[in-house]
């Protein structure tokens, strides 16, 4: 029962995501797995790597972040983000947007017709 | 770039490819179906260089590194994993498409002049 | 009149005589799904055979490649050549055949895992 309850979180997650982790980066230069292991200790459990490799990828390709290659003591480089201008921008828009539909749907849920 | 230039070509392809043959077996099994995929579904970046399917080994590496099964890493739907990593990406098939479409309406507006 | 001839607009030929040059370096079985492809693509060929060769271009890769893995010629395109060719030219049903290919995609991972 929780199982489905969780999957279906992670569905209306999805369209979160991307404001998440620019939350996440904006915190200060990280890489994609540390990002994954904060949303997973969050409680986002469902959250796996390879989903936030595709949104760091996209990202990247619209120029939000600014990225380092650096060594790491375990494994191959890791590519470091940190937050740029725009990516700046959008997180903010993000939470605008963000407070505008928890609000309605606070709204929603609290007015009886 | 053509995707023949990046597979015959060669050196950055053969270290690519002994990249992948460096994984354990598992990874690089999801890896080569991956590739199919892609190849099949035809993203515009596959051929502007090799970076879309290196950026996959990487992240399969430092997987391997912390001790993650595969699957962990790219979730148990590994198609929905390509499709997010291409969604923003024109395909050739898009291209060929418009390229189509626009030669119609050329074909119309010929047609009607006369 | 050829595929090749049909579609060639002669800058192009260069270009279709290297595919055909590569196409020759595949097994057998390939070859033969190779010219099941081209046949196909046939009819998209009147006009914008350019926009094509990405896409003949990309569909060489993955037999190149495939081939080189020791993989089966069925186990890449599946049994339907000509929904294969539709799917990689993006038209109407494309989406259809692509649902084919995420599960192609989840079930080959499933079954080799489980190997």
């Amino acid at each position: 029962m929780e199982v489905i309850i969780l999957e279906n979180l992670t569905e209306m997650f999805k369209g979160l995501l991307e404001g998440c982790i620019l939350e996440i980066i904006s915190g200060g230069e990280t890489y994609g797995y540390k990002i994954t292991r904060r949303l997973n200790a969050l409680g986002f459990t469902d959250v796996v790597d390879g989903t936030v490799y595709t949104i760091l990828v996209r990202l990247e390709k619209n120029k939000l972040v600014d990225i380092e290659k650096k060594p790491s003591d375990m494994g191959p480089p890791r590519k470091f983000y940190v937050l740029n201008d725009a990516g700046r921008r959008e997180l903010q828009q993000f939470w605008e947007k963000w407070a505008f539909v928890s609000s309605k749907i606070n709204e929603l849920k609290e007015t009886k017709p | 770039m053509k995707i023949q230039d990046i597979i015959e070509g060669k050196k950055e392809w053969r270290a690519h490819m002994a990249r992948v043959k460096a994984l354990p077996q598992d990874y690089q099994i999801v890896y080569k179906e991956i590739q199919k995929y892609l190849f099949k579904v035809g993203p515009v970046e596959l051929t502007e260089g090799t970076e879309l399917l290196s950026g996959i080994v990487d992240l399969f590496e430092e997987g391997v590194a912390l001790g993650k099964g595969v699957l962990e890493v790219t979730g148990r739907d590994v198609a929905a994993f390509c499709d997010d990593l291409i969604k923003d990406s024109k395909t050739y098939a898009d291209i060929y498409q418009a390229s189509v479409a626009q030669e119609v309406n050329q074909a119309m507006k010929k047609i009607a002049k006369t | 009149m050829t595929f090749w001839e049909k579609i060639t607009g002669n800058d192009m030929t260069k270009e279709l005589q290297t595919f055909e040059s590569r196409a020759q370096k595949l097994p057998k079985d390939y070859q033969a799904a190779w010219e099941k492809i081209k046949a196909d693509l046939w009819p998209h060929s009147d006009f914008t055979g350019r926009n094509l060769m990405p896409i003949l271009d990309g569909v060489l890769g993955l037999l190149e490649e495939t081939a080189a893995d020791g993989q089966r010629v069925q186990e890449v395109l599946g049994d339907d050549i000509k929904g294969f060719c539709s799917a990689l030219v993006g038209e109407e049903g494309a989406n259809a055949y692509r649902d084919k290919w995420r599960e192609q995609l989840n079930d080959n991972i499933a079954k080799k895992l489980a190997k």
